[in-house]
């Protein structure tokens, strides 16, 4: 493909008189003057003053390189060091030039004109604005070889250098690893998402969303996309961590967006509240599919102008943080059923990653196993060492279709926190892990997981749900999650009584729920408007 | 179609350009791998594209690669037509070597071609055009070969921007060529061409007073000239040495940061070189004589030590369907090279 060269005519260095030029380096005519390689065009950008320079210039082109083609192209800045003026005018240049890059090589040459020239040049042929790659000449050391010295390209799509390719292998590698804790995973669909992610994460500001079921790291993942942002200096402000299920009512209101004093009652100072604490930095809302609608509302414009109302506040303030959510539902059944903003989905579903389960990855499992292991070691202060056959055991049921892993991570962290902590002398034996799987087995053999249920019951009772019966606290839970499903009470009743009440002549679900929930001393109001009690 | 490692031997330009000459002759299609693989840039250079270019012209060849940078190319060569012809090399590549590249078919069609070629006239590493008219042109007459080259303008590296033209006249038939003994040498003289040189006077008068001196030659036998028709600066010596039986001439180039006194020191060891032995045909003579000499098919001529250039030049013409170039001892330091 034919070579065109751009570049400015050097006022300084492209002069000379008499037959003696020939003998000085001259970066326009040596560009020209290589003995391999043809500059089919040259395109000048010439400040109207030099004119005489730029005719001169050509003449002796024309003389050393007869093949090259030259076009001369006015080009005036009234200050050739003013960067912006400088900018302007050749991304003007650029944005009018028809470049057909599929039939011509382009080459900018960045030794001639002012330092700014340079700069702008540079930075215009990395966005590709100037779709080329850069030529620089230079002279030779050697006096015998003043002209027409040397050239050298570069390219600057990094990805051709090996060596540079190399480097960057290396930082991904560490982004990528650093996501996983360390965890060397092999799961072929987990380490793609880690990845896709690892590159994402460090080129966006906009939202990411992560989903997967409970368990499955959200939480843990969105700390360490932040521990690499930070890593990698793009973050200034801190990891603000929000679990939406546990907001409701003003004080939601007040938690994510500040109030100013006197906003309500109780509000005897100003609050800063979440989203401006996060400036700078990363708000990471947990079962974002938990917010109320007004808060979505907020949020999202929020995200969208990066400014917001605190509570009670006549003044906007503005905070500059990038979202991550988490949620475990389908945030577009959320939407269908009126509980989720279409919008507010559209703004964070643009980086969404779902987390597989674990039993989706059981060849990460004895990974994610042997790393627990060291985190409970981490904890207790001293070290676990399981025998071999316990951890062979372990590993078998782990990986095993009976394994259910419902609550995915947090049940394994859990099993090997248990298992740490009940054995004796620091050593897991056989008997310990067989224990341990009857335990799990138990746990999943309720509907709905252990750990979903004492969430539930804590936001509701606070510390109070312990007192409970495992056969009432299962019950009382999955009532509750109806009663928040629910718009009245009364709604609720008629879902949860939905088969005995079709064989009553009179109906009367709301009565029989009050009387249940004041068994336990609750209140329809206190469920639905759930609890803020949770730390 | 014959394939050729660009690599072979010393590994230049020599192997393109003989590669490419007897193609036209031959009308065998070539192909050109690892071109100058020998070489700090490695690859086809301006002046090697021009010369690929130029044979395609002559001949409505076929060239498939040989562009600026490439490290292979394909020629297959059609019927060469006679005519007029202008070929400019960039960069102020070696004309000479371009035009050496088609001359020998341009020799054997039936009319007269005449090119005019621009670029550099006198360059390092290239035989300059004066050599052409005074030692190789007159050779080739003795061949039946005729060939006239009238010199409009000079141009030196690095500014180049020479230009010259070249009468070609159709080869009847070849004449044996016998140069075996030098015999006396009735003439020397040494020609200083300065061109565009500040102080180019006082710079001649330095080589001057060496070249007399290493070669104990008269003052009157070496001229300044200075050339009016160039475009950039220049400094040449031109040291001819004429015997019973041949012309010789060694060659040095001023150049920026090199001292007059080396420069006439280079030439005046070529020439010493050349007289060391009794053989009528020095270094690079031999070489521009292999080829010519092979498609004469008979012949032969008495040289110093062949060059590594040589011989490579030998082995590249082997390749074709010519007659073979051989080599033999001929007294203590000389080689006969010879067809038959």
């Amino acid at each position: 493909m034919p070579n065109v060269a751009i570049g400015f005519l050097g006022t300084t260095l492209d002069r000379g008189a008499g037959a003696e030029r020939w003998t000085r380096w001259r970066p326009t005519v040596a560009l020209c003057q290589q003995d391999d390689l043809v500059i089919d065009r040259l395109e000048l950008l010439v400040s109207p003053r030099a004119q005489t320079l730029a005719d001169a210039i050509v003449e002796d082109i024309a003389l050393i390189s007869p093949e090259t083609k030259v076009r001369i192209w006015p080009f005036e800045v009234p200050d050739m060091w003013d960067f912006e003026a400088m900018y302007s005018a050749l991304h003007d240049w650029a944005r009018a030039y028809p470049f057909q890059p599929e039939v011509e090589d382009y080459l900018v040459h960045i030794t001639t004109g002012t330092h700014v020239a340079q700069i702008v040049s540079f930075l215009l042929t990395e966005t590709r604005h100037l779709p080329g790659k850069l030529i620089q000449t230079s002279p030779t050391k050697r006096v015998r070889d003043a002209a027409p010295g040397r050239y050298d390209i570069i390219d600057l799509d990094l990805d051709r250098y090996d060596k540079i390719a190399q480097r960057f292998a290396r930082e991904h590698q560490e982004g990528e690893s650093l996501l996983k804790s360390g965890i060397a995973t092999r799961n072929a669909a987990f380490n793609h998402l880690i990845e896709q992610l690892e590159r994402v994460a460090l080129r966006t500001r906009d939202p990411i969303l992560l989903t997967g079921p409970t368990g499955a790291g959200k939480s843990q993942l969105a700390q360490r996309i932040y521990d690499l942002k930070s890593k990698r200096r793009q973050v200034t402000g801190e990891f603000v961590e929000l679990n939406c299920a546990t907001l409701h009512g003003t004080s939601a209101m007040s938690a994510l967006f500040g109030h100013v004093k006197g906003a309500f009652t109780g509000a005897t100072t100003d609050r800063r509240g979440l989203l401006r604490a996060a400036d700078g930095g990363v708000l990471f809302l947990d079962e974002i599919g938990e917010l109320g609608l007004d808060e979505q509302a907020m949020l999202l414009r929020a995200l969208e102008e990066k400014r917001f109302l605190p509570f009670g506040s006549d003044r906007e303030v503005t905070s500059r943080f990038q979202l991550f959510a988490g949620t475990h539902k389908d945030l577009v059944d959320e939407v269908a059923a009126g509980r989720f903003r279409e919008d507010l989905l559209a703004r964070i579903n643009l980086w969404t990653f779902r987390l597989p389960g674990l039993k989706d990855r059981t060849e990460d499992i004895a990974p994610n196993f042997e790393y627990e292991v060291e985190r409970a070691a981490e904890r207790t202060g001293e070290r676990v060492t399981f025998n071999r056959a316990a951890r062979e055991r372990f590993l078998e049921f782990a990986t095993s279709p009976q394994a259910e892993w419902r609550a995915n991570f947090r049940d394994l962290n859990a099993a090997v926190v248990r298992m740490a902590t009940l054995c004796r002398g620091g050593r897991v034996v056989r008997t310990d892990v067989e224990e341990e799987i009857a335990r799990l087995e138990r746990n999943w053999s309720c509907a709905p997981t252990e750990s979903d249920v004492e969430q539930t019951l804590a936001e509701v009772m606070g510390a109070r749900f312990r007192d409970l019966d495992r056969f009432d606290a299962v019950q009382l839970a999955e009532v509750m999650a109806v009663c928040r499903a629910s718009q009245t009470l009364a709604d609720a009743g008629r879902r949860l009584f939905a088969v005995s009440r079709t064989k009553k002549r009179i109906t009367n679900d709301s009565d029989r729920l009050r009387k249940y929930l004041l068994k336990f001393d609750l209140t329809w109001d206190q469920i639905t408007r759930s609890a803020a009690t949770r730390p | 179609m014959i394939t050729i490692d660009g690599s072979m031997g010393e590994g230049g330009g020599q192997v393109i350009r003989s590669a490419v000459a007897l193609s036209l002759v031959t009308g065998t299609p070539v192909r050109l791998q690892n071109i100058r693989a020998g070489r700090s840039k490695p690859g086809v250079l301006r002046q090697h594209h021009t010369a690929l270019a130029a044979a395609a012209t002559i001949s409505n060849g076929t060239l498939d690669g040989g562009a600026v940078g490439d490290t292979s190319a394909e020629f297959s060569p059609g019927r060469v037509v006679p005519g007029d012809y202008e070929f400019a090399v960039g960069s102020a590549g070696s004309t000479t070597l371009v035009f050496q590249t088609i001359l020998p078919a341009l020799l054997l069609v039936d009319r007269v071609s005449t090119i005019t070629l621009s670029g550099g006239t006198h360059n390092p590493w290239a035989p300059p055009v004066d050599y052409l008219a005074q030692v190789f042109a007159p050779l080739l007459e003795r061949m039946g070969g005729r060939i006239e080259i009238e010199t409009e303008r000079y141009g030196f590296a690095p500014a180049g921007g020479g230009q010259w033209r070249a009468t070609v006249h159709p080869l009847r038939s070849w004449k044996e060529l016998q140069l075996h003994e030098r015999g006396d040498v009735h003439t020397r003289r040494a020609t200083i061409l300065i061109a565009n040189l500040p102080g180019g006077r006082a710079v001649a008068e330095r080589e001057r007073r060496v070249l007399v001196r290493r070669l104990n030659w008269r003052e009157c036998d070496v001229t300044v000239q200075d050339v009016p028709n160039s475009a950039g600066p220049g400094n040449v010596i031109l040291c001819t040495v004429e015997s019973d039986s041949v012309t010789e001439m060694g060659v040095a180039f001023g150049q920026l940061g090199v001292r007059a006194e080396s420069v006439a020191r280079a030439a005046a060891n070529q020439v010493r070189a050349y007289l060391t032995h009794d053989a009528p045909v020095g270094e690079h003579l031999a070489d521009q004589l292999m080829l010519p000499l092979t498609l004469a098919g008979k012949g032969s001529f008495v040289t110093g030590r062949l060059s590594r250039h040589a011989t490579t030049n030998r082995d590249v013409l082997a390749m074709f369907d010519v007659a073979p170039l051989r080599i033999e001892s001929y007294g203590a330091r000389t080689q006969r090279v010879f067809v038959g």
